[in-house]
């Protein structure tokens, strides 16, 4: 009896001392980013960079953390504020050396769809553009490795950085990588218009003319109405990534992608944005010169300014309601329509979602 | 890590983009699964066997262009064309890419006169003038298309790549 009793005890520890060993070696858990089926599977995450739990955790937090910047004062979250769509309400966010951003900050939602960033798309992957704010000495100035230092003074930080990553040295790199697993789950995917493409949601009359107006190509000659949105807007996600000139400027302050390229045909180009959102995230455009939805939607309806590098389709008959095919000759009402569905991409899930809030609060 | 140096000296290059970046003549470059990676110019595409398309624009009007045909130019890459497209290599497509981020798709078959007579070309005039602002130096011309999606504009570069799934 003794003998057997024992031997039940060693082997009952064998199991769990090779539990325990096992389960070591799993690392971090691999995290499945729940998204619809209608967004499609054209996902970036690069093959050094998987998402995981415990990645995921430690970028949360590090989205929130005020050491990763010079002041001490700034973080991610300062100018990417949830409620607001992980936007600021400003038209130019300001640095730790109180210098205002060049160009307004730019929403984070489905990011996991995105392969180049910046207003214009100058960088490839989100850790490459994780880098620039929290290093730029007028974001928030701080050399990733002054980062990494600080934060390894803190058990806290140690430990997340090891379950996180599965090493003991805590590196900038980690720091961007967290960061950006982060990142990619901020899925927008719940506001009416989720519900609606799901068999969930009775848009109201307003909201579905302004659905169709959205997704519709005018053709004044047949006198069909549309806005012609979707061409650069289009799809569930409402994104597509395409730099355009949008007709802002004859000559633009800011040339945008064509100090990227080098091309005088890229003047004036910048990223069309996902509209995901939009009624959150005022000022619009890259200098965030208008105020409200009604000023952009004024803007593409009729003021359109001319030049050698504004898009094809926000010019010509083809792309006008209007018989002479010189604006884009919504009416008043139509205009309301599309402002309605426009509202109807608001989350309030994703912008109260607990899973992506300042874990410091 | 290689990339996180490159990320921190970004901002230097940027500002040196900024600063000093010249206007380049534009090109088209054509990579992946070619053998003789290929970038031309305005002026090279000139000097290329030349051939006509007529495509049905948005305007409803039938507009002839002029340029050379995608298989040459595939060719000119060592690109798997003619004889060489059967088997493991009818698995392969064509990615355009164009200056404004514009992505559309072709299978090799669908640009190779042995399998089609519908010649796909890259034009750089329209009626032999330019192009017009907005849509050069460099149009894909695809004809008899019910809609004209696929002709794109500003074509900035070719990827030629195996489908794997």
């Amino acid at each position: 009896m003794q003998v057997s009793g024992y031997k039940i005890l060693i082997s009952i520890l064998l199991v769990a001392g090779l539990s325990i060993a096992g389960f070591r070696r799993q690392g971090p858990e691999p995290l499945r980013i729940d998204y619809p089926a209608y967004f499609g599977n054209r996902t970036f995450v690069p093959d050094d960079n998987p998402t995981t739990v415990e990645g995921v955790a430690l970028g949360r937090r590090l989205f929130y953390e005020k050491k990763l910047s010079a002041s001490q004062q700034i973080s991610c979250g300062t100018c990417h504020r949830q409620e607001l769509a992980f936007t600021d309400g400003k038209a130019f966010s300001t640095g730790v050396d109180g210098s205002p951003q060049p160009r307004n900050t730019m929403s984070l939602v489905n990011l996991l769809w995105v392969r180049n960033f910046f207003w214009d798309g100058r960088v490839a992957g989100l850790e490459m553009q994780a880098a620039v704010p929290l290093t730029n000495a007028h974001e928030m100035g701080q050399s990733l490795e002054v980062s990494a230092a600080l934060l390894s003074k803190e058990v806290v930080y140690r430990s997340l950085f090891s379950k996180a990553f599965g090493t003991d040295s805590l590196t900038g790199e980690g720091i961007v990588k967290a960061l950006s697993q982060f990142e990619r789950t901020l899925v927008s995917a719940d506001a009416p218009y989720d519900r609606y493409l799901r068999g969930d949601y009775q848009p109201t009359a307003a909201e579905l003319n302004g659905i169709s107006l959205f997704y519709g190509n005018p053709d004044a000659a047949r006198n069909i109405r549309g806005a012609g949105c979707a061409h650069c807007h289009g799809g569930p996600k409402t994104y597509i990534e395409l730099y355009h000139n949008n007709g802002l400027d004859t000559i633009p302050a800011d040339s945008g992608r064509e100090k990227v390229s080098g091309q005088s045909y890229d003047r004036g180009r910048f990223r069309v944005v996902s509209l995901r959102n939009i009624a959150l995230t005022a000022p619009y455009m890259h200098d965030g010169r208008f105020k409200t939805l009604e000023e952009v939607l004024s803007h593409y309806n009729e003021h359109i300014k001319p030049s050698k590098t504004l898009s094809p389709f926000l010019q010509g008959v083809g792309n006008s309601n209007a018989s002479d095919g010189l604006t884009l000759g919504l009416t008043d009402r139509e205009k309301k329509d599309l402002l309605a569905f426009l509202h109807i991409l608001t989350d309030s899930t994703f912008i109260t979602d607990k899973r992506f809030s300042d874990p410091f609060r | 890590m290689n990339i996180f140096r490159s990320a921190i000296f970004l901002g230097l290059q940027l500002t040196f983009v900024v600063s000093a970046y010249a206007q380049t003549s534009p090109a088209v470059k054509i990579s992946g699964e070619v053998t003789k990676p290929l970038t031309f110019s305005v002026d090279d595409l000139a000097k290329m066997k030349r051939s006509t398309a007529v495509l049905t624009d948005r305007d409803g009007k039938a507009h002839s262009y002029q340029g050379v045909a995608l298989q040459e130019l595939l060719e000119q890459a060592g690109v798997t064309m003619g004889k060489q497209l059967r088997g493991e290599q009818l698995t392969k497509y064509l990615m355009v890419k164009c200056a404004d981020g514009y992505e559309v798709l072709f299978s090799l078959a669908e640009l190779d006169s042995s399998f089609t007579d519908r010649v796909v070309i890259l034009a750089d005039k329209l009626e032999n003038g330019p192009l017009p602002d907005g849509k050069g130096p460099f149009r894909l011309v695809v004809p008899g298309e019910k809609k004209p999606a696929r002709s794109s504009f500003q074509v900035v570069e070719m990827v030629i790549r195996y489908a794997k799934d």
